[in-house]
């Protein structure tokens, strides 16, 4: 790259269950804007300096329509000379505003960018409110629909994992997150989010006593004959989530803190049906673009959309689980399908930071058939 | 006085389903319980009442705004609170010295217009009001509901000798127009009207019963529908009501009745039912009672337990003899030379003479006898009635012959009968032996004394029109289950011409159990069995063309409405200009459940109306989404007040609380939109259907469901069938559709799926077992 480009900042809402959790009256516009106020506080970066504000959301209508990303410029008190967009792509979507930066700060389109994302669940449902799928298409291609379960189920089939296998992995991720939580750990990257019910400064889907004797009595979700449970797979959630990606000169220029610096991003399509194998190819590019192994890796953030889909993702690439998620992951920690992108990310930096490590990998599957992957390095 | 607000004292199973019921009017009411000892939520009780009757199947809620209108308490925080009720219902535990500290404390608190009212069931009035003011006395009554408070349609009301008129007045009149209750009045003797005989009636029936050695299918067989008892008969009965419950009962009663009194002669306890007590066969509540359900080995099992050995056996369906001899009338039944006759015999003769031996001494009058066991135990005819089937001379005759007291009013029956049909008007014979009309309250009409006095205007064998007056018609459906057919429809069509040409309005109307049970499945079979397709496309739209005629008739139609009204006979409801429902009907588009799909314009009509609320959200998904929700599950709205929820009723029809006002609440509706100049709805405005792709999107998501087993392969085919309808078919967004598009494609997806063998599978099934078929 012929100009660095470093994280610094990150910042998220708590994360919430949809439909029951405490954040489920908050607009999703007001919900990102907190975060995002808070981040540009945080991150003491002059908001005049702030070239675009780059918004993932995977379905933007209702709440989340129009233009969000502008409206959300507003909301926040960021200067009128601060543009918004905000970009679709799925569960990527935060993490392709992150890259979108990235080739814009390269580009010598701007210096220092918000990359920020987010979701209601309970607001805007999956689908959206007008679902009206291509007639032809439905038919001539089998995963362009296809239920995120039903391709969770496929890997399960393929990739030879039992339900026991995957419950033990979900237990181990509220186990990890709960540990994590009572630590002290989370923290410092949660803004905490004004609601009707007062203000909410925890994460919600956290269950620090799930045991493998109760995930054994849920009945399969989305395929009676599969395996895949409601505790197997990342929750319905509300939330939203920021990171501030500006150029190293910048940074450095303005007293940033660095958390970590851009080794290599990459997108990658697979096959739909199978979705949640995507990481697979794009980490093999991005690795290729860094010119490293992921065994140079110490850092994974690796998206549980479903506790098989990670699972999988990690037996085609050989990782060493632990490594992956060392909060926990999206199966306790909720996955608010815009917000996932810039949360793994903004983490995976901040892990780098704490743990004092060298290489770190961000990554996560995107329904349609699609992997997208983000390498950082210590800064 | 008008109750605006209202208390209820005790949240057991009746004060809380009382207050259930008293929501459910629209009224605020405050629940209030003691505090537990020791109890952390002060408000434990009432909570908990609330929250089991908030699951409890069936409902004693209609709604949950009724749900939101229950403020719970506690009698130590809150009774001061109750100073602006304007009636307070105490139902706490039956003990005089308890009820006595609460009114107590009552006396000082209630505003001097407040009611307060007791629903004891066994204290008398007097001593109730013992030690109490002049000024509690003439605010106090008795009013005693029945369980469930919501739809047990009985109040019995007594009143003090000190009782206020007018508050009195006013109880009634609430009770009867906004809780809809059957307002009886008794006197205040031991269990009143209902429970006086009840418990009689069960004991005579359980003597019998074991005396007679007959086996608890053989007694319930009898003791059932020959006489027009619910199925539950007698056995059935107290596994309902708790059989633990009914030692408490006698023990109350026999401590306040009076010496003589025949309870006292019949009343023993039977050794095998207090070993059943003590072995934990209380009933339905407990581990079972004379029946229970086997669940061992993951089955369901009926079984009755043996009256002799003790021993529990599967139990079968019966055929009892004397019980089929109930076709040829009740005679039949206790002439019947058979154990199951003498038991038919003696349990009813006796309990026959115990009701003629108890007027005037309980009520004043035969039909407030009748009235109450009708409307208390779901007796389909009173004991005055029961015995005019029996023929008061037979009935007495028979009591002589076999050495027995023939009671005085029987005795002043001889030669005549209870009731009589004098000029058209019903009649009931008087204490003082003399006949007098039956007088139904203002602002009831009952289609039975119009049917009593006059001849229809048009009928055939499923369906009539009669004159009600002030220029109204009343269309009847009249088959079994008033099903509906191709007569209904040509009936109709002549209903229609003629009210246009000679009358006012029209109501739809009748006084079956349920309003409309839907098509007759019988004759669809027959037809699509048989391929006669062009007769089965004639009958689909020969009702498409009948109801959008009564839609657009050039004067208002009003659909009233009670028990359950599916499928075509919800159909009606929404091509009516208005409806006036009682509280208790269930509207359902059902057709699913048969596997097709409302074509009879239900569909056309239900994507009108979710096309028309202005409160949908935006995008052309929604309301054709929340439509395909409601036809493909198939839901059965609870109540009047939930069908609005599902769009069933609109937002300004009419709810009547009281069955017996129904008719006349409809009448007036018609009359007052005749007098309001009324005009034919225009056409509704065209409508832009998704088309195609949402179709594909419905399908996606059915298939889904079946992944997950909860849609079957026919479930696919016949969503896919209601899909195309409401998505448009093959038409684009960009073109618009009116009524008769909406009606082809209804038309065209009944035909394509009524030739399917999963379709013919599920009506078969239907037919054959009342239920549906999961195919």
């Amino acid at each position: 790259m012929n100009k660095n480009v470093v994280i610094a900042g990150y910042a998220r809402s708590p994360f919430q269950f949809a439909k029951k959790g405490d954040l489920i009256k908050v607009r999703p516009d007001d919900l990102v804007a907190a975060a995002v106020k808070g981040l540009v506080e945080r991150s003491g970066v002059n908001p005049q300096d702030i070239e675009d504000l780059i918004l993932g959301c995977a379905f933007p209508e209702g709440e989340q329509g129009l233009n969000m990303a502008r409206l959300v410029v507003m909301l926040a008190g960021l200067p009128r000379s601060v543009g918004g967009t905000t970009v679709n792509r799925f569960c990527g979507s935060s993490m392709q505003a992150i890259h979108m930066a990235a080739g814009a700060i390269q580009l010598g389109a701007g210096d220092v960018f918000v990359c920020a994302g987010v979701e209601s669940m309970t607001r805007v449902p999956m689908m959206g409110f007008n679902p009206l799928p291509n007639p032809a298409l439905a038919e001539a291609e089998a995963g362009a629909y296809m239920p995120m379960g039903t391709t969770a189920e496929n890997l399960a089939r393929k990739y030879q994992i039992t339900r026991k296998a995957q419950e033990e992995f979900a237990v181990e991720s509220h186990r990890k997150a709960a540990a994590a939580q009572e630590a002290g750990k989370l923290d410092a990257e949660i803004v905490p989010i004004e609601t009707p019910g007062g203000s909410v400064d925890k994460d919600g889907c956290i269950r620090p006593d799930t045991s493998l004797e109760a995930l054994a009595e849920l009945r399969p979700a989305f395929d009676e004959e599969g395996t895949v449970t409601a505790g197997t797979s990342s929750p319905l959630t509300d939330g939203a989530s920021a990171t501030l990606v500006a150029s190293e000169d910048y940074a450095k220029a303005n007293g940033l803190t660095i958390m970590a610096r851009l080794k290599s991003v990459a997108i990658a399509g697979c096959d739909p049906t199978i979705m949640g194998i995507g990481p697979v190819g794009a980490t093999r590019k991005a690795l290729k673009r860094a010119g490293v192994e992921l065994s140079d890796i110490d850092i994974i953030e690796s998206n549980e959309a479903f506790a098989v889909q990670t699972m999988s993702v990690a037996q085609e690439l050989g990782m060493d689980l632990s490594k992956v998620n060392l909060d926990g992951g999206a199966i306790a920690l909720g996955h608010p399908l815009g917000a996932t992108g810039a949360r793994i990310t903004g983490k995976a930096a901040a892990l780098l930071q704490r743990e004092g490590k060298e290489l770190a990998l961000s990554t996560q599957c995107i329904g349609g058939g699609q992997g997208i992957a983000t390498i950082l390095e210590a800064a | 006085m008008e109750i605006k607000k209202a208390a209820v004292i005790g949240a057991g199973v009746m004060g809380s389903g009382i207050a259930a019921h008293i929501a459910n009017a629209g009224i605020p009411v405050t629940l209030l319980d003691i505090v537990p000892e020791g109890a952390k939520d002060r408000y434990a009780i009432a909570k908990g009442a609330l929250a089991r009757m908030a699951k409890a199947d069936p409902a004693p809620f209609m709604s949950r705004a009724a749900q939101k209108l229950v403020t719970p308490g506690n009698v130590e925080d809150h009774l001061e609170t109750l100073g602006d009720c304007d009636w307070i219902v105490e139902a706490v535990i039956e003990n005089p010295k308890i009820k006595h500290e609460l009114y107590a404390r009552l006396e000082t608190i209630t505003k001097p217009d407040a009611v307060v009212s007791s629903n004891t069931s066994t204290i008398p009035l007097s001593i109730l009001t013992e030690g109490r003011s002049q000024a509690f006395k003439s605010s106090f009554m008795v009013t005693h509901f029945f369980n469930p408070p919501r739809y047990m349609r009985l109040l019995e009301v007594v009143a003090g000798p000190d009782t206020d008129a007018a508050k009195l007045a006013a109880i009634r009149s609430f009770a009867d127009i906004r809780l809809g209750k059957g307002v009886v009045d008794a006197k205040d003797t031991p269990g009143f009207i209902a429970n006086r005989i009840g418990t009689y009636w069960i004991q005579a029936g359980l003597n019998e019963a074991f005396d007679l050695g007959l086996s608890v299918e053989e007694a319930d067989a009898i003791a059932s529908r020959p006489m027009g008892v619910p199925k539950t008969g007698i056995f059935g009965l107290m596994d309902l009501v708790g059989i633990d419950l009914m030692p408490h009962i006698a023990k109350s009663l026999l401590a306040t009745l009076p010496e003589k009194d025949a309870y006292r002669d019949i009343f023993r306890v039977e050794p095998f039912i207090e070993r059943m007590i003590a072995d934990g066969y209380i009933g339905r509540k407990g581990k079972g009672g004379f029946y229970r359900l086997n669940r061992e080995g993951g089955g369901r099992v009926k079984e009755s337990v043996n009256l002799k050995t003790g021993e529990w056996a599967t139990s079968e369906k019966i055929k009892v003899e004397a019980a089929e001899a109930g076709r040829q009338g009740l005679r039949a039944v206790v002439d019947h030379d058979s154990k199951p006759g003498q038991y038919a015999w003696r349990m009813l003769s006796q309990t026959l003479s115990y009701a003629a031996s108890l007027v005037p001494e309980i009520a004043d009058s035969i039909v407030d006898v009748d009235e109450a066991m009708k409307l208390g135990y779901a007796w389909k005819y009173g004991p005055f009635e029961l015995i005019d089937q029996l023929g008061v001379d037979y009935f007495a005759d028979r009591l002589m012959a076999e050495g027995r007291p023939v009671p005085d009013l029987l005795e002043r029956a001889r030669g005549r009968s209870f009731y009589r049909v004098e000029a058209g008007a019903l009649q009931y014979l008087g204490v003082d032996g003399t006949y007098a009309d039956v007088v139904r309250p203002d602002g009831v009409l009952l289609l039975a004394d119009i049917k009593r006095r006059s001849d229809p205007l048009l009928k055939n064998g499923s369906a009539a029109l009669w004159d009600i007056g002030n220029g109204v018609t009343c269309f009847e459906f009249t088959a079994k289950m008033n099903t509906l057919d191709d007569q209904v429809m040509s009936l109709l069509a002549q209903a229609l011409d003629l009210t246009g040409r000679s009358y006012k309005a029209m109501v739809v109307y009748n006084e079956g159990t349920n309003f409309s049970v839907g098509a007759n499945l019988g004759l669809a079979m027959f037809a699509a069995n048989i391929a006669l397709w062009a007769q089965v496309e004639a009958t689909v739209k020969g009702g498409q063309d009948t109801y959008k005629a009564l839609k657009y008739a050039p004067f208002p139609v009003v659909s009233a409405p009670s028990g359950m009204a599916l499928g075509g006979g919800c159909e009606i409801l929404l091509h009516s200009d208005a409806v006036q429902a009682h509280a208790e009907t269930y509207c359902g588009l059902v057709e699913v459940g048969v596997g097709v799909i409302p074509a009879w314009g239900g569909s056309k009509e239900m994507l009108l109306r979710a096309f028309a609320n202005k409160r949908r959200p935006g995008g052309p998904m929604p309301p054709v989404a929340q439509v395909f929700e409601t036809i493909g599950l198939a839901k059965v709205a609870k109540s009047a007040q939930q069908a609005k929820d599902l769009l069933y009723l609109r937002p300004d029809d009419g709810v009547t609380m009281n069955r017996d006002r129904l008719l006349a609440d409809a009448k007036a509706r018609a009359l007052a939109m005749v007098e309001a100049g009324y005009q034919p709805p225009a056409p509704p405005e065209e409508i832009r259907l998704p088309g195609p792709s949402a179709r594909t999107g419905f399908n996606l998501a059915v298939k889904d469901l079946a992944a997950q087993g909860k849609a079957t392969p026919h479930d696919i085919v016949v969503s896919d069938a209601l899909a195309e309808v409401l998505s448009g078919g093959a038409h684009d967004i960009t073109e618009p559709l009116g009524e008769d598009d909406l009606l082809t494609l209804e038309r065209q997806a009944f035909m394509d799926l009524i030739k399917t063998s999963g379709t013919l599978d599920r009506i078969e099934h239907m037919l054959e077992t009342g239920k549906p078929l999961r195919n």
